[in-house]
């Protein structure tokens, strides 16, 4: 019987009920009631009698499958509700998973192409300070001769073509240097890093990508802004922001680069008059991959990385943007990062 | 000035060891080497050198694993390196434990070195 569904169930059972009240109803009747007269009456009231108990048993029997559903019904509810707050809850770990692991690829990408462009970067150095060591060697010699003896034709020319040697030295030498900063492999967020030094480095280092119609203004402080901090690592800051600015504009403008140094922290702007950021772009242009830029001339990292640097070095990274005016970015970065 | 400063130059490029030999030569007494073994050589002989400079990446023995050996005999000299390398971990830790004096950049500045040697005598 428990076996079989409710409708079977109930129909079986009002068969069996209606099927026996037909079959011994009346015999138990006549046997109770002898008075033929009231046997008719007897008879509706059985009837009624039978109307009543089968619907008294109907309602029972129907209340108890109903609320049984019911109670289905809301635990199936209640399993739904959960259900809905398990996958929300599973979907944000997944998104944080997402992003974490975004973090983690931009990460390694770039640690994998700092560390070979380390190693290309130490020995392209070493290979070009060896010949400029000896032109340097040269100049020294050169030079002290010259000033000892008098060269009989032309000795003020002589003197400015021995002059432009060490010049040309000098330069080479600068941006072989500059070039070893930016790539220098350190761990260490506890170097002396002269904040107008890599500012001009950087400067150096992008000065191909530079077009002519660009002009660069530069408004300086006064005071030396040397801050705790990583050297190579901050130079990846400034010619990542710095590319952007020369990427941005598409013919003519101009980049300001200021600098503040303030009670404990340096303040360093980067503006440029290019095609600007809209609104809804400025929120993700720290996230990883994010790019704007036509295939090819970006990967998406270079702001993700940005940030994540001046996050190690407890500064802050602040964008303003105007489509069509241009872009000011503020790199704040305090003068010691771990007091 | 009576006598001049000894000096001793080790650099496996022999470009570099004649331009320091032309130029350093007019105010000191400079010898110089191709190779560490050269240089430990030189210091026998020449054992009243106040200063040996050294190359760093040279084959065979490097300029700090040369300045290592040499010190152990003349822990009283000085030594200094001078590299087209920016400064490693290598030339960083040898500041810091005493082994060298000082550490110059290729292409070298004449006044720099010649201020840390004028300072030995």
């Amino acid at each position: 019987m428990k076996s079989l569904k409710f409708e079977y169930r109930i129909t079986i059972l009002y068969t069996l009920i209606g099927g026996l009240w037909i079959l011994f109803s009346d015999n138990i009747l006549h046997l109770l009631v002898n008075n033929r007269a009231k046997l008719s009456d007897f008879q509706t009231y059985k009837g009624w009698f039978y109307v009543i108990i089968t619907a008294i048993l109907l309602f029972f029997f129907i209340r108890r499958q109903l609320n049984k559903h019911r109670s289905l019904e809301i635990a199936l509810q209640e399993h739904q509700n959960h259900l809905e707050e398990t996958v929300k809850e599973r979907t944000k770990e997944l998104e944080l998973n997402i992003k974490r692991l975004k973090d983690t690829q931009a990460h390694l990408v770039q640690t994998e192409k700092m560390a070979s462009l380390g190693i290309l970067t130490a020995g392209v150095a070493h290979e070009i300070n060896n010949p400029l060591n000896y032109i340097m060697g040269s100049y020294v010699g050169l030079h002290r001769h010259y000033e000892e003896n008098s060269f009989s034709d032309h000795p003020e020319q002589v003197g400015k073509l021995i002059e432009a040697m060490k010049i040309g030295v000098d330069r080479s030498s600068s941006i072989v240097k500059g070039l070893s900063q930016f790539s220098r492999k350190s761990d260490s967020y506890d170097e002396d890093c002269n904040v107008h030094e890599i500012v001009e480095n950087s400067l150096i280092m992008m000065s191909s990508q530079i077009k002519c119609q660009i002009s660069i203004e530069k408004d300086y402080s006064n005071s030396d802004m040397v801050i705790k901090g990583n050297v190579g690592n901050l130079h990846q800051v400034f010619i990542n922001i710095l590319n952007n600015a020369v990427q941005a504009i598409e013919s003519v403008g101009t980049i300001i680069v200021k600098t503040r140094e303030k009670e404990s922290e340096v303040v360093i702007t980067i503006e440029d008059t290019g095609t600007g950021i809209p609104k809804e772009n400025l929120k993700r242009l720290t996230d990883p991959f994010f790019s704007t830029k036509a295939p090819g001339k970006g990967t998406g990292l270079g702001l993700s990385i940005t940030f994540n640097i001046i996050k190690e070095h407890k500064g802050r990274l602040e964008f303003e943007s105007e489509v069509g005016k241009g872009t000011t970015v503020r790199i704040v970065l305090p003068k010691i990062n771990r007091p | 000035m009576s006598e001049k400063i000894k000096i001793i130059y080790i650099d496996d490029e022999k470009i570099n060891v004649m331009l320091f030999q032309i130029n350093f030569s007019v105010n000191y007494e400079v010898y110089t080497g191709y190779s560490g073994y050269e240089g430990l050589n030189l210091l026998e002989k020449h054992s009243d050198t106040k200063a040996v400079i050294s190359d760093l990446s040279m084959p065979e023995m490097s300029g700090i694993e040369f300045i290592m050996e040499a010190k152990k005999k003349y822990p009283e000299k000085k030594f200094y390196i001078l590299t087209g390398f920016e400064v490693t971990d290598e030339i960083e830790n040898a500041i810091k434990s005493g082994l060298i004096q000082g550490y110059f950049r290729k292409p070298f500045c004449m006044q720099e070195i010649e201020k840390e040697i004028n300072k030995l005598s």
